[in-house]
């Protein structure tokens, strides 16, 4: 069971947006699943929380959506480590959804900026 | 690697892997080892879980949880076994009940003929036959030359395909040493081609060998299997049918039993054209076999319509070929006569036994509210335990269970009650369609098919689904919190929930007095016929059939007198009668016959048909049938002397009234064969027991120019049949031969006329007993509970002063009421059902009091019963311990 501070400021990811920067992150060049948990969150100024046990559900996911391909190998640290590494096809995703999220977050910005209720507001 | 699964393990080492990575990681950032590989892991979350995800990932979850479900069910059903076992065993009473009498009907009246393309099969009828001819059934047999017309054309049906039985019954057949009977059919050399039946062994016939006659068998797989224990050397072999060799040559597809229900044909042989082998073993009329008698309208006729052509179609282009066939032989229509009319039937196995459509019908509405009665016992039953564990579930509820887990656990307790009931009523009515198809005296299989299958299926489905969803509103109408704050006494008395246990009681009592009105109904009527006075004294009287070859008439004579002198001095033996017509068995030999020369006068439309039958002398001694004037055949009648003939009360009353009618001369329609009445006999059964009584006249067997095949009727003392094994040794020494066609008691000869009636009422007894036990299990087990329910409200009435009696009284009051809210609903629901049964009934009005008024005894007794035990357990409540309870 994930359990979650409350005095903690990070964030519960959003459904959907772990592909994104699993994609996002892996952009950069191949890495194993610690390495991604702690790039996305040192990425995001530990912002994010990510369950880890989602995180490689997700890596399965997407390597069985062929997004991504995966193989074990050996860490810098010299640990027995599964690596993964974008493919051609995830490359092309990762372009799409980027396209996407921008959108929707400028949507959402919109709204939110746009609408003050003056009412709310105490002298 | 083509997207190979991932082990689990490899998954696992994942996380190892992760884990130690992280591990590092933290170490260098300056934590202990130990540290880090706790913070590591507390990072991490919880590992079981995420292994747990990806297990289920790529599995069907929805199974696996669907099994834990089930374990779960399996056991919560097994703490309560009582209420488990009640309900299969009543859900496999009323599933299997309709299942069994389903399987009936579906043989009997849905089921199609297991031919190819039964649908453009059709049974040729005719709506009467032309005037001047004899027939086997007015409406489906037909003359040689009819055939012979309609095969010849190929317009509207191709092939026209002809079969007739060689006996009315069985006829006489040997394949080893010894003379056995069997049922074998004579039929055109288009049978098994125009049908569409395969031949796995052997051939089948042609249409040379039909023109041919050639002396060949096909055996029916039945047979085969029964008689030949399945040799394949069988092939090629001879099978003597009625003493004349015919070579074995094939063995027709398993299930094809002939195409007619009701009887399983054993062999066919093709058309043949021999004294020894004629139509229905009748023996030659004039010297003419069926098929150079044209007047003789002895043949069935099943047809294919031509390709693309419609029935009406058919129907259209034969009638005028099939009118001017009718006639060939007669001569022109006489005056006034309604030609026949050619019409095109159903080639359903019992296309022609409409007569057993109604009483299925009815039948099929008993066990539909059997089934009804069943179900709604089981849903009550489930929602009354449902309630109990009302508290169990809202402890569920609160323990965190989702209401989808409920709801899946109500449904696998239903889906494990439905098919551990539906299994054990599928093997009920296997063994059940067994006995019935015993007890009705069809031959043919009515054992469940696949459409019996679905229809169960469908019906366990439906089931499934009531018991899984009824008592969900109960179970869910708990919520969480009530686990903690209620007693028996608050949470349990629901007034909406109980007020529909007591419609549904009352419903049930309502359907338990229809069942038993019906059942009483045609029990009484299964007494009635059962001791309807045959007019004869059938204790003590055997018969059996004997069907010689008889080359000339004297030689019959010769032959019978030369038996009946044996059998008669066999010890033990009374007296011995022959007999053409067996008595008792549907058969009648009827015609109109000339009265002092004429054809007698009747009344507007009233019938002149007379039943006749042809028999030696001591026949009404034998019988035990007095004779009412004069004297009865004796042996000193014979071809020498003059003609004697005699006649019953009814036909004296019908055509010789107000005048001794002995001296009068009686004979055919034909005025061909004339004889002097010689005494009157006084009326008694003749065909069957429920016919009315009807003119009657007897010819003596030495007299008329025409012998054949007899039935012998012994009187003995002690028990009948025991002297069958030493008339069958009297019998041998006249013909090697020679079987006993049907030997049996002539009592249960006259029994096989109202078989279906009896058949009827047994099952329709049994069902309406089955209602009463439904019934009382349910009441008993409603009211059980209700009081159980009420415990605490008993013990508080107690603790007030109230006494046991009053509290007892409380308790039948109720069910009292139910009671008689049932009856009040059941009795006019039971005068429905006895008006659609009064064509079924015999010597019982539909509004029979002792029926009805035994019903609603019989409800009622059931009723108090169930409420005893409940009673006499709220009286003994103990008012301290009932409040200590909760």
């Amino acid at each position: 069971m994930t359990t979650q501070d409350n005095n903690d400021d990070r964030i519960a990811l959003l459904q959907g947006t772990l592909d994104l920067l699993i994609l996002k992150t892996l952009a950069l060049g191949s890495c194993h699943g610690q390495g991604v948990a702690r790039l996305i969150q040192r990425q995001s100024e530990e912002a994010f929380f990510v369950d880890h046990g989602s995180l490689y559900l997700a890596l399965q996911r997407l390597e069985d959506k062929k997004w991504i391909s995966a193989k074990w190998g050996v860490s810098e640290n010299n640990r027995k480590a599964r690596f993964y590494t974008l493919t051609q096809k995830g490359r092309e995703q990762l372009v799409e959804k980027t396209g996407e999220w921008r959108r929707l977050a400028r949507a959402m910005g919109m709204v939110l900026d746009n609408h003050h209720v003056p009412n709310r507001e105490e002298a | 690697m083509f997207n190979r699964k991932r082990s689990q393990q490899d998954f696992a080492e994942e996380i190892k892997s992760h884990l130690e990575l992280e591990a590092d990681e933290l170490k260098r950032e300056g934590l202990s080892d130990e540290d880090a590989h706790r913070q590591a892991r507390c990072e991490f979350g919880n590992v079981r879980v995420a292994q747990e995800r990806f297990y289920l990932r790529d599995r069907w979850a929805f199974f696996d949880k669907a099994l834990r479900d089930l374990r779960f069910a399996f056991r919560s059903l097994r703490q309560s076994p009582g209420f488990a076992i009640t309900a299969i065993l009543t859900l496999a009473l009323g599933m299997g009940a309709n299942t069994a009498v389903f399987s009936v009907m579906n043989a009997v009246l849905l089921r199609s003929l297991p031919v190819d393309h039964p649908e453009r099969l059709v049974f040729v009828q005719t709506s009467n036959p032309p005037m001047g001819t004899g027939t086997v059934d007015s409406n489906l047999t037909f003359s040689y030359p009819v055939y012979d017309a309609l095969r010849n054309q190929n317009r509207g049906l191709s092939p026209v395909i002809a079969y007739v039985p060689l006996s009315g019954n069985k006829v006489a057949v040997r394949y080893g040493p010894e003379p056995e009977e069997a049922e074998g059919d004579m039929v055109s050399g288009t049978f098994f081609s125009g049908l569409g039946v395969n031949l796995p062994l052997g051939r089948g016939f042609s249409e040379q060998d039909e023109t041919d006659h050639a002396a060949i068998a096909v055996l029916s797989y039945n047979y085969w299997t029964r008689r030949f224990a399945r040799e394949p050397d069988v092939l090629g072999k001879t099978l003597f049918v009625n003493g004349v060799p015919m070579t074995i040559v094939g063995i027709a597809a398993q299930g094809f039993e002939g195409v007619e229900g009701g009887s399983s044909t054993d062999f066919w042989i093709p058309l043949q054209n021999r004294r020894e082998l004629n139509a229905w073993g009748n023996p030659p009329e004039d010297g003419k076999l069926y098929s150079t008698n044209s007047t003789w309208w002895c043949l069935r006729l099943i047809a294919r319509l031509a390709p693309g052509v419609s029935r009406t179609q058919a129907v259209a282009q034969l009638q005028p070929l099939f009118q001017s066939a009718a006639y060939i032989g007669l001569g022109s229509p006489m005056q006034g006569e309604k030609p026949p009319v050619l019409s095109l039937g159903d080639a359903k196995p019992y296309g022609s036994e409409q007569k057993l459509a109604r009483p299925l019908h009815i039948l099929m509405a008993m066990v539909g509210l059997v089934l009804l009665i069943a179900l709604t016992n089981v849903v009550m039953l489930l929602m009354a335990r449902n309630a109990t564990r009302q508290r169990e579930f809202s402890l569920r509820l609160a323990l965190g269970a989702g209401r989808g887990a409920l709801l899946r656990l109500l449904l696998m307790e239903s889906l494990l009650l439905v098919t551990a009931g539906g299994a054990l009523a599928w093997a009920f009515a296997v063994a059940a369609t067994r006995i019935l198809g015993q007890w009705a005296q069809i031959e043919s299989s009515l054992a469940p098919d696949r459409t019996v299958l679905l229809f169960t299926l469908a019906a366990l489905a439906l089931a499934g689904l009531l018991f899984g969803l009824a008592p969900l509103r109960v179970a869910l109408a708990g919520k969480a919190e009530l686990a903690l704050k209620t007693s028996a006494a608050t949470s349990n008395c629901d007034a909406g929930k109980s007020r529909t246990g007591r419609i549904v009681v009352t419903l049930q009592l309502a359907m338990c007095v229809v069942l038993l009105v019906g059942g009483g109904l045609l029990i009484r009527t299964m007494r009635n016929l059962e001791n309807t006075p045959l007019g004869m004294d059938v204790n003590g009287l055997v018969v059996f059939g004997v069907k010689p070859n008889i080359a000339s008439i004297p030689e019959g004579y010769a032959l019978y007198a030369g038996l009946l002198g044996k059998l008669r001095a066999m010890p033990g033996v009374e007296s011995v009668t022959i007999m053409e017509e067996r008595i008792g068995a549907w058969w009648s030999d009827n015609s109109d016959m000339r009265v002092d020369g004429r054809l007698p006068d009747v009344a507007n439309g009233a019938s002149r048909t007379v039943r006749s039958n042809v028999v030696s002398s001591d026949f009404f001694r034998t019988l035990g049938v007095p004779v009412l004037a004069g004297r009865e055949f004796a042996d000193s009648d014979n071809v020498n002397s003059p003609h004697v003939g005699m006649i019953n009360e009814e036909f004296a009353k019908r055509f010789l009234p107000n005048t001794n009618p002995l001296g009068h001369t009686i004979g055919t329609d034909d005025g061909r064969y004339t004889m002097t009445i010689i005494g009157v006999v006084k009326d008694h059964k003749y065909r069957s027991i429920d016919e009315e009584p009807i003119p009657m006249a007897w010819y003596d067997y030495a007299q008329i120019p025409y012998i054949g095949g007899m039935n012998v009727e012994m009187r003995v003392h002690g028990d009948p049949l025991a002297i069958l094994p030493a008339a069958r040794k009297v019998v041998q020494q006249l013909d090697p031969n020679l079987p006993l066609i049907k030997p049996m008691t002539q009592r249960d000869q006259f029994n096989t006329t109202i078989s279906q009636q009896i058949l009827f009422a047994r099952l329709a007894g049994c069902f309406g007993f089955l209602a009463v036990v439904l019934v009382a299990t349910g009441l008993y087990g409603t009211l059980a509970y209700r009081v159980s329910m009420r415990t605490a409200e008993i013990g508080v009435r107690m603790a007030v002063g109230a006494r046991r009696g009053q509290v007892v009284w409380m308790i039948l009051r109720d069910s009292l009421l139910l009671t008689s809210a049932g009856v009040v609903m059941g009795v006019p629901l039971a005068m429905l059902v006895g008006h659609a049964l009064t064509a079924s009934l015999y010597g019982v009005k539909p509004l029979d009091a002792i029926s009805y008024v035994l019903a609603v005894v019989g409800v009622c007794v059931v009723a108090l019963t169930a409420s005893a035990v409940p009673a006499a357990r709220a009286a003994s409540v103990d008012p301290l311990k009932a409040l200590r309870t909760d």
